[in-house]
């Protein structure tokens, strides 16, 4: 069997063959990018929180009574409700805030040293106004200084304490301790580790969070609660009816737990990938199909050639390594140029979605996957091929 | 009529003959037509034009007025009360109208369970410029604040059962409200008036409220607001009428293309009066963006929808590639039957008829196919996706294109077998 004679016959039937590249070329192109998508996708459900995303739960709600909205109104609400929130059993911490952890974007504002604004400005970083035990919830570690243990009102003289996420407190103040210095939102009392803020910000770990009375809770607020392992589903079947019993005129829009929270943060990018992965296994069985009927139909053919060289000694494996190696010079004909065009895709799709460039390793994996489904798909057709008997095949001769 | 009827007569002998190959043919037309139509509806819906006759009439005029040296210098996407009184002080506009959103809650009386609602607070002009059809009652009388509300179809539905409510009284966040007129079945999408951040891509309102009764009721916006000083947004009726407190939509309505040109001169002299004064320390930067470009402008087009038309339209070439493949495979297999037509004195025009009822027959079993594919791929997309939901149904015109596409590509799929099939060497193709 010679590499010659395999271009032979396999350019011998020009549109056939072409049709067939193209095909190869292009799933081939789609499924390096699906695959680069999904896993793109894969890194961004994986990449660290600094959350127990598990074992804390996410209430939002609002006071669905404008008198409940206004203060001292809303801060006997937020006492209540947290006091009947700690009474269920298997939970170790509940705290108030005006937004929750793990968000697109929300309540952010610019941050600064104040002797330093021109070079230390860093937009759209979040504003939390919680309650103390926001820390405990999330579970934080205190790096430098000691968290604020009273809520003030952000209408009292004199700002609220911050505490600052580590990886903002290292962009304001590179060089030196940043507890104990002045921001534009006051003076900065703690460092706690990184947690994910929002996804719209400069970085999703800048966060800076003051222990005060939120300034209003029109756009809603969220309780966070922190359970023990194990009891997370049973304390989220009970937050409903408990927070409703406290006050009746709430509207609860959803208790779901963080993982669910982030999950549904990056559901666009999953979907997509999803969708992209449905369409790439359909495009393997699309190949396959083109790969059966090609080599079902060509093996029909070239019956009587097939028996002449069984009559002449050829073994049926012969045959069988034959027409499995024509489909093979086929799929990595195609899939080279598949690797083209899939660098071409993978530029056309980066003007409208965030999509990684192409690695080396990928396309090799690839093709190995695509040589697989044509192999599978010819096996019983070729199989069926080499069972021509020479007699019979070369009946009409 | 006989003739056909013996054409497709024909056509059902040979898919009897080999179904397999055939079967395989719709199959995969099928999926890759079905997969492109699911994405194909989507594209649609979010490109199509909601105001076709508006939408190069109606504008969003943005200046970068604002008390800070810029950073993009971009004008913000949301303006504030005070600029949009400045860009209002002119009669060049046909129409215009300040508009934002913010939550509530309605309910007939205190007793109520409340039920949630989406608050359009904006301004008169804004029915007549977005041609928003009114059912009973009337809109409101001037731009001037009011407890008077215009609820939409549903929502009076909702309420109170019946539309006609013009007259009745209802709670709207514990405060009184006049219901005075109730719109008519009204979906603008995409809902191209608040198109930033892709609030395009929402519902339409159930409740309308004058702007200045908005303010005084400290109302909120529900979507971007910004605040570039010291203004407290919790004092919207006071405050936020003379800060930098950004949360308004503004569109006006300029007809003519010298309107057009005479607001950007209006605006233009606005931005030098406000240098002037030092209530504009960035560079002038003016925007005044039609309706149909809002969306690119903002940059909120739907990249998944964008990403996902690309990759089923490369499908469906594979698909077409591959039907081709499996189309010719099947004609050369019945190349004898052909040639022993040719032969019997079959014209060549009289094999393209018979391909054409080929053709018929194929688009036929594709188009169903394909329509139960792309109703299961629709729904997954509204399952993976469910942020285009709104944009999922299919129309008319919509169905008509993809009738089209099924005949030519069922047409392309067949052209070149069938002529292969008919124009080789009689002899040689009988021997064989």
């Amino acid at each position: 069997m010679s590499f010659y004679l395999l271009c032979k016959v396999l350019f011998s039937r020009k549109v056939v063959t072409g049709l067939l590249l193209l095909q190869l070329a292009l799933t081939l192109a789609l499924l390096l990018n699906s695959v680069l998508l999904m896993q793109q996708t894969n890194r961004q459900l994986k990449q660290p929180t600094g959350l127990d995303l598990h074992n804390t739960l996410l209430v939002q709600l609002k006071p669905t009574t404008s008198s409940l909205r206004v203060y001292p109104a809303l801060e006997e609400l937020f006492t209540r409700q947290l006091q009947a929130v700690q009474s269920i059993p298997g939970v170790l911490a509940a705290a108030y805030t005006n937004q929750s952890a793990i968000l697109q974007g929300g309540n952010n504002g610019n941050i600064y040293d104040v002797e330093h604004q021109d070079r230390t400005n860093v937009p759209a970083v979040p504003m939390y106004y919680v309650s103390k035990d926001f820390f405990t919830v999330l579970n934080t570690s205190v790096l430098q200084g000691e968290l604020p243990q009273n809520v003030v009102s952000l209408d009292d003289p004199g700002r609220p304490a911050v505490v600052l996420t580590k990886s903002l407190a290292d962009k304001l103040f590179p060089d030196k301790s940043a507890v104990g210095q002045e921001v534009n939102r006051g003076r900065v009392a703690a460092v706690i580790d990184d947690f994910y803020g929002q996804r719209s910000a400069q970085n999703v770990m800048y966060n800076g969070i003051q222990v005060a009375l939120p300034y209003t809770v029109d756009w809603g607020y969220s309780i966070l609660v922190r359970t023990a392992p194990e009891q997370t589903e049973a304390v989220r079947q009970q937050l409903d009816q408990v927070i409703r019993k406290v006050e009746p005129n709430i509207e609860i829009f959803y208790i779901r737990n963080l993982a669910e929270q982030y999950q549904r943060l990056y559901r666009t990018e999953y979907g997509l990938a999803m969708l992209l992965g449905i369409l790439s296994g359909l495009m393997l069985l699309v190949t396959m199909v083109s790969s059966y009927s090609s080599t079902h139909f060509h093996a029909l053919k070239r019956q009587q050639e097939i028996g002449v060289k069984r009559a002449l000694g050829a073994s049926k494996n012969s045959i069988l390594l034959e027409l499995l190696s024509e489909n093979w010079l086929c799929t990595a004909i195609g899939a080279s140029i598949g690797v083209v065009l899939a660098l071409l895709l993978n530029q056309a799709l980066a003007q409208v979605i965030t999509i990684p460039p192409l690695n080396w390793y990928l396309p090799l994996t690839t093709i190995v996957t695509l040589l697989l489904c044509v192999t599978v798909a010819t096996w019983y057709p070729a199989a069926i091929a080499t069972r021509v008997s020479p007699a019979t095949a070369t009946k009409a001769l | 009529m006989e003739q056909f009827l013996y054409y497709i007569k024909v056509s059902l002998v040979s898919i009897k003959r080999a179904p397999l190959p055939y079967a395989l043919t719709i199959f995969i037309l099928s999926v890759g037509l079905g997969v492109f139509f699911a994405n194909a509806t989507f594209y649609y819906q979010l490109n199509s034009d909601p105001l076709p006759a508006k939408s190069n009439k109606l504008f969003f005029p943005m200046m970068l007025i604002t008390p800070y040296d810029c950073n993009d210098c971009r004008p913000p996407r949301v303006l504030s009360y005070a600029n949009v009184q400045k860009l209002a002080n002119s009669d060049i506009p046909s129409a215009k109208a300040a508009m934002y959103s913010a939550d509530g809650y309605a309910r007939l009386s205190s007793s109520q369970p409340p039920t949630p609602v989406v608050i359009r607070i904006t301004q008169r002009d804004f029915f007549a410029m977005f041609d928003v059809p009114l059912l009973h009652g009337s809109f409101w009388a001037d731009d001037g604040g009011r407890f008077e509300i215009l609820l939409s179809r549903a929502m009076a539905l909702k309420l109170f059962g019946r539309t006609d409510v013009v007259g009745e009284q209802m709670l709207l966040d514990d405060k009184h409200f006049s219901v005075i007129g109730v719109l008519n079945h009204w979906q603008m999408l995409p809902r191209l008036y608040d198109a930033n951040g892709r609030n395009h891509l929402s519902p339409t309102e159930d409740i309308f409220l004058p702007l200045e009764t908005g303010y005084d009721l400290h109302y909120l916006s529900k979507t971007n607001s910004q605040t570039f000083d010291s203004t407290d947004y919790r004092k919207l009726s006071t405050e936020g009428r003379t800060g930098a407190l950004h949360q308004l939509q503004y569109w006006v309505q300029l007809d003519t293309e010298t309107q057009q040109q005479a607001y950007r001169q209006f605006m233009l002299n606005l931005a030098n009066d406000e240098k002037a004064a030092g209530r504009h320390p960035a560079p002038i930067n003016n925007q005044l963006t039609a309706m149909r470009d809002i969306v690119s402008y903002f940059g909120d087009e739907s990249g998944d929808i964008q990403a996902f038309a690309l990759v089923t339209l490369l499908f469906l070439l594979v698909c077409l590639f591959n039907a081709s493949h499996l189309s010719l495979n099947r004609y050369l297999s019945n190349q004898y039957e052909f040639s022993l037509r040719r032969a019997l004195g079959a014209s060549r025009a009289q094999l393209q008829l018979q391909m054409l009822a080929d053709v018929l027959l194929m688009a036929l079993f594709t188009i169903v196919g394909a329509l139960l594919t792309g109703y299961v791929g629709i729904k997954l997309m509204n399952h993976l996706l469910p942020g285009n939901s709104l944009f999922s149904s299919w129309d008319i015109p919509l169905l008509l294109s993809l009738l089209t596409i099924t005949l030519v590509c069922s047409y392309l799929v067949t052209l070149y077998p069938s002529l292969r099939a008919s124009f080789g060497t009689l002899n040689q193709q009988l021997k064989e």
